[in-house]
């Protein structure tokens, strides 16, 4: 793994990261947040890929003493995902052909998973998989979760216990044993 | 219920992997050249501006008050002026001092005013405020200035005197033009002088057009006489001419009045006297010229803070009408934003 940089990509940053290093470290997370949101891989790779499209159009605006370059990040490929979503929930009304919808063969969340958690995770909402994905999967703390869902830490951390809650129903209805 | 560690486990230990393709795509857009767009390189920094202009907008506010208020309190200085002279109008001479401290100068170094020209017609009035200790030096002060002015020839118009802890003496009194100054000087050692007003209005001209109005008539009264002693006259013209005579010597009756009362108006000069005590509290010290421009200054701030006031008045309710536009849409986002996600 290698980093590329972009020449005076930040002039006035003289020690802040280029882009091309950030979306390099960066790159995992944004795609497994946005597979966890979306549970498509296919539509999980597009969303980044514009995610990191729109992220260096603004990276002259990133200003880290404003937040994490993950946070900036995250928050971008959400405002992206819930673009789609909503564009594709006017398309359904619009066509009104929800029923008739094309299939796609079911994502995988990650390598080595189960099939009964990836069955749990698919069996979530997208809102309670995103916050898994950014409680659990991409760590990341309370506060910056609730800072990028735009709710509270008290709401966030109520979401993932429901969240998770579910999981292990559905892991211990898989195996009565457990 | 508490998720198990091994859940938590399992989810982290399976962290997506973005695929290579995904990766090589991502690269490839991190290395194209940015070109910032056109409107990018225009961009005001609003921030900055806001920040520079803020102090600037209130220091600017803040000295054109302090100017205004410094140019202003000038024009209520000692002033004198002269009025221009017109053929009808009396010329006028008009000379004010205020908190003009005198108490222990000789009596006869204290006029500062303009006094009357001898040999023209003047009217000479004065208005005189002197300050005095107490209660009992009112008394003694407004019954020395009654003897002054008949010692000098003069006699009181009015005279109100007030004693206790509001004292004061009010008097109006005449004297002779030729001793208006040897007055003025003289009440003005009554006590500290607090303000001084002395105006002159030259009555010359309208005597002197009084009397060849007064010459003229004569002229035209004789020679009316002398056509009515010729007996050669018509009756008809005989009763224009007496009618001409009747209303010829009225006027010079009236002329004879207005020379006499222009001369003796010019003969007395009027002085109104006020006698106050600190206590009283009548006549306010006047104010410094550092005061003055503070006055003024904070007149002018108030003014730019009512415009403000107004201007935030009319402008309040659009910008709450927009606050809470832009609220809704956001919330409206917000709960669609959550439907979507709850899918």
């Amino acid at each position: 793994m290698h980093a590329v940089s972009i020449e005076a990509s930040r002039p006035a940053e003289a020690t802040a990261p280029s882009f091309a290093a950030v979306a390099e470290e960066l790159l995992d997370d944004v795609y497994g947040y946005l597979l966890y949101l979306t549970k498509d891989w296919a539509l999980a790779e597009d969303l980044t890929g514009e995610t990191f499209e729109r992220a260096f159009r603004r990276w002259r605006k990133f200003d880290p003493r404003r937040g994490t370059a993950r946070a900036w990040l995250l928050a971008i490929a959400r405002s992206a995902a819930l673009d789609w979503f909503r564009a594709e929930s006017r398309r359904q009304r619009r066509e009104q052909r929800a029923e008739t919808r094309e299939r796609r063969p079911e994502s995988s969340f990650g390598e080595g998973l189960s099939p009964e958690l990836e069955d749990g995770l698919r069996a979530l909402t997208a809102g309670e998989r995103e916050v898994v994905a950014l409680r659990v999967v991409l760590e990341l703390d309370g506060e910056e979760t609730a800072r990028l869902l735009g709710i509270s830490p008290t709401a966030v951390s109520t979401r993932l216990h429901r969240a998770l809650g579910k999981l292990e129903e559905r892991m211990r209805r898989h195996d009565p044993v457990a | 219920m508490t998720p198990s560690p091994d859940l938590i486990h399992e989810l982290q230990a399976s962290r997506p992997v973005a695929p290579a393709a995904l990766r090589a795509r991502v690269r490839e857009t991190a290395r194209a050249p940015r070109a910032a767009a056109p409107w990018e390189r225009f961009r005001l920094p609003v921030r900055r501006i806001a920040v520079v202009a803020a102090p600037a907008v209130l220091a600017l506010a803040v000295v054109s008050a302090g100017a205004v208020g410094l140019s202003r309190s000038g024009e209520r200085d000692v002033f004198s002026g002269v009025t221009r002279p017109t053929e009808d109008a009396p010329q006028s001479v008009e000379k004010e001092t205020l908190g003009a401290t005198a108490l222990d100068a000789p009596t006869g170094t204290r006029d500062s005013a303009a006094g009357p020209t001898t040999g023209r017609a003047q009217r000479v009035s004065a208005t005189l405020t002197v300050e005095v200790r107490n209660s009992d030096a009112v008394s003694r002060a407004a019954q020395d200035a009654l003897d002054l002015t008949r010692r000098l020839g003069g006699h009181v118009v009015s005279s109100s005197v007030t004693t206790g802890e509001q004292a004061a003496a009010t008097m109006t009194v005449r004297v002779p033009v030729g001793k208006v100054q040897q007055a003025i000087a003289g009440l003005s050692g009554l006590g500290r002088i607090v303000s001084q007003r002395v105006t002159i209005d030259d009555l010359q001209a309208s005597l002197d057009a009084l009397e060849r109005r007064q010459a003229s008539v004569r002229n035209q009264i004789a020679r009316i006489d002398a056509r009515l002693g010729t007996e050669s006259l018509e009756p008809e013209e005989r009763a224009v001419l007496e009618t001409r005579l009747q209303r010829l010597q009225r006027e010079l009756r009236e002329l004879r009045r207005g020379v006499t009362a222009t001369t003796a108006e010019a003969r007395m000069s009027t002085i109104e006297l006020t006698v106050v005590t600190p206590d009283a509290g009548a006549v306010a010290p006047a104010p410094s010229r550092l005061e003055r421009t503070l006055d003024e200054a904070l007149n002018v701030l108030v003014w730019e803070g009512v415009i403000v006031l107004a201007l935030a008045i009319v402008l309040a309710p659009i910008a709450l009408l927009g606050l809470a536009a832009w609220l809704g849409q956001r919330l409206h986002r917000r709960r669609e934003d959550e439907r979507l996600l709850s899918a």
